[in-house]
């Protein structure tokens, strides 16, 4: 059976010259990054490019032997893509734009199935505009655990490393979302409609 | 041991892949089978065409 390498094999690779190595780690962990991004930024353009500097910013990193390996290859890239994002605001507050709120472009790719008819697709469209809501209306600190966990898939271990808390807080954290999300829907009468 | 017994299984045999143990002891999914239902309608993916920017990016960093 073929072994499959680790983020580190594959970092070590790299350095050394087999650009092959980080286009496995992108494919292994693109959409964990880009799920976070998104939930974030709702500007999809900027989404992909924050996603983009992301990637780039780690190559620059692990270029100047800034990783060590620790086993947390993906958690370290998402300190990095969670700075981006918090640059990102800062640049926003200081120029005082418009805010994401103003965008409505949807986000998230809708599979384009043969199948599915248009009034199909709108309810779709409407229930993922609608958990959107749910989870930008989370504090702060519940969103950030749900998104990490849920989205980006990773563990309450790792969540506690990013975010500098225990892994109690951040089960408790992720509890009071769920708590919070099933009240909304609930107030919000939000539901599957579909399968 | 009898010829019915349950076969043991190594530690190294039993599949956690995708398991947290704190969200498995916890019981979250279970008792928010609900909003995980709806959460898992939302599915963000990047797109290929921003795979490969990315990866052509990445060939002309080196």
């Amino acid at each position: 059976m073929k072994k499959t390498m680790t983020d580190y094999e594959l970092i070590e690779k790299f350095v050394k010259g087999e650009q092959s190595c980080f286009e496995e780690l992108i494919r292994r962990h693109k959409s964990k990054v880009f799920a976070y991004i998104s939930l974030y930024i709702r500007d999809q353009a900027l989404a992909e490019d924050l996603f983009q500097d992301t990637f780039l910013k780690v190559i620059q990193s692990v270029k100047c032997g800034k990783y060590y390996d620790n086993g947390k290859f993906i958690s370290w890239v998402m300190r990095i893509a969670h700075n981006l994002i918090i640059d990102h605001f800062r640049r926003v507050k200081q120029l005082n734009t418009v805010s994401n709120d103003d965008y409505e472009s949807d986000l998230f790719n809708s599979r384009k199935l043969a199948d599915e008819n248009v009034e199909d697709q709108m309810i779709k469209r409407q229930i993922q505009k609608d958990i959107r809501k749910l989870i930008s209306e989370l504090p702060d600190d519940q969103r950030e655990v749900v998104i990490l966990r849920h989205y980006s898939g990773l563990s309450f271990k790792e969540i506690a490393e990013i975010t500098d808390v225990s892994i109690n807080t951040a089960l408790g954290r992720m509890r009071y979302a769920l708590i919070n999300m099933r009240k909304m829907m609930e107030e919000k009468k939000i539901s599957l409609t579909f399968n | 041991m009898a010829k019915t017994s349950t076969p043991f299984l190594s530690y190294h045999e039993i599949q956690v892949g995708n398991i947290d143990i704190y969200d498995d002891a916890f019981g979250l999914s279970q008792e928010f089978s609900d909003v995980f239902n709806l959460l898992d309608q939302l599915k963000p993916v990047p797109k290929k065409r921003l795979t490969k920017l990315l990866i052509e990016r990445v060939r002309q960093m080196n």
